[in-house]
């Protein structure tokens, strides 16, 4: 590796820690910062300060937020008989942007993950058992990727929370919006066989 | 550059970038390749479902000069194991076949054998409830292509037969002894241990299935033990794996 000056080589291997980000990249940024202006470079250093020193997850769901309940959770129009379960916080946007949905959410932090050694206690699954024990709770709607993770990870809760007498359902999955079934493989159109509804 | 086709089965994908996937996955024709997949984690990504753990796969891919990781232009599925995944014993047991495959497996080293080894787990696990034969099956014969099984026939200090003897190995893994050559610290098998490792050698998966075997747990934590002194690590599996059904 060439030799950077020390604060440079800082930089880029913090770079580096980003998702998605290697050493090609992680070099590319580090010198557009480093010739930007002071302002916008170190504008950047204050909203990752502010954003860290500010942003919690919610005690209840788990989301991220600057307030603790977190809006979901205590927003007065949410409907409070309906908790869908995500794999992570920023799973939550999309369903906001249906408008569809009014009711609360539980961010898991992960979904089921041998590999990752990621197993039922790494995740907060106890915190969702607790939510349900004032029993206003009816329906757990569980919105875990439709991935092997996210299916094991559904499958488990499902086990976990229907004896508790809650309505567990799991979000559609099948043919995408746009796409044509001549292109579908056999596993996602069985899903959305499996997945049909009366219409 | 050429697009080149196989079968493969698809061990592990890290998500990557925008979208993107890097797939890891055990090529028939090419030994265990990693790859690029754009778009992979999108709605309306062209791979569907075939990108998922331990898919049994047509894949097409392609070299680029100068990097690593191949394109991967095109992938169907053959065989899905995404089903059986959704039980949480079954998708451990998948997590560690495929977690040893990816350590013990050299990139681009074509293994036959190592392939329908790692397909017919696979099946076992799916048609079976019970992991423990499958897992047993599994790391034995890993231990025995890799070639680091010692010899259960006969005992590596003094050659004399085992056959319906017990056995101990030593903690290096080198051997199986016989009651008087056994080092101290050295682990037991029973008779009927031993024996089930040698039909285990003998027999295909299915057969064995059929024939109802059961495979002792301290067998199994053996083989896994002569793994991970190989890798030279823990498998990080291993500790979420309970092998009684
Ligand atoms: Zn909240
Ligand atoms: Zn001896």
């Amino acid at each position: 590796m060439p030799d950077f000056a020390a604060p440079v080589s800082r930089l880029i291997e913090e770079l580096k820690h980003l998702p998605g980000i290697g050493q090609k990249t992680a070099q590319r940024l580090a010198f557009y910062l480093l010739r930007a202006d002071r302002e916008q470079a170190l504008a950047l250093a204050d909203a990752i300060r502010a954003a860290k020193e500010t942003v919690h997850q919610c005690s209840i769901c788990n989301n991220l937020t600057d307030v603790d309940p977190c809006l979901y959770c205590t927003g007065s129009g949410r409907n409070r008989r309906t908790i869908c379960v995500v794999e992570e916080a920023t799973n939550i946007l999309p369903i906001e942007k249906t408008r569809q949905y009014n009711g609360l959410y539980h961010v898991l932090g992960g979904a089921l993950s041998p590999l990752q050694g990621i197993g039922p206690e790494q995740l907060q699954i106890k915190s969702l058992l607790e939510r349900l024990k004032t029993g206003a709770v009816e329906e757990i709607i569980i919105a875990t990727n439709p991935t092997a993770e996210g299916e094991a990870t559904a499958m488990y809760l499902s086990k976990l929370l229907k004896p508790l007498g809650v309505r567990v359902t799991r979000i559609a999955t099948g043919i995408p919006v746009g796409s044509e079934l001549e292109y579908a493989d056999e596993v996602t159109m069985l899903k959305a066989m499996e997945g049909r509804h009366e219409l | 550059m050429p697009v080149r086709e196989s079968e493969a089965i698809i061990l592990r994908t890290y998500p990557l970038g925008e979208g993107d996937r890097l797939v890891s996955f055990l090529s028939r024709a090419e030994g265990r390749v990693r790859g690029v997949a754009r778009g992979a984690r999108k709605p309306k990504s062209r791979f569907g479902a075939s990108l998922e753990p331990l898919s049994h796969v047509r894949i097409w891919f392609y070299e680029r000069e100068t990097r690593q990781l191949v394109r991967i232009s095109q992938c169907e599925l053959i065989e899905s194991f995404l089903e059986a995944q959704r039980s949480y014993n079954a998708n451990v047991a998948f997590g560690l076949i495929a977690e040893i495959s990816e350590a013990v497996l050299p990139e681009r080293e074509p293994s036959d054998p190592a392939f329908r080894l790692l397909l017919a787990t696979c099946r076992a696990i799916q048609s079976r409830g019970s992991i423990a034969l499958p897992i047993g099956y599994f790391t034995l014969w890993t231990v025995r292509l890799g070639g680091w099984l010692p010899s259960l026939d006969h005992c590596a200090a003094c050659g004399r037969d085992l056959a319906g003897q017990p056995g101990w190995a030593n903690t290096e893994g080198s051997g199986v002894f016989c009651r008087q050559c056994r080092p101290p610290g050295s682990r037991p098998f029973s008779a009927e241990a031993l024996a089930t490792a040698r039909t285990m050698l003998r027999g295909s998966l299915e057969k064995l299935a059929a024939a109802g075997t059961r495979v002792p747990d301290e067998l199994t934590n053996y083989w896994m033990d002569l793994i991970e002194q190989h890798i030279e690590r823990k498998l990080t599996v291993r500790s979420m794996l309970e092998l009684a059904p």
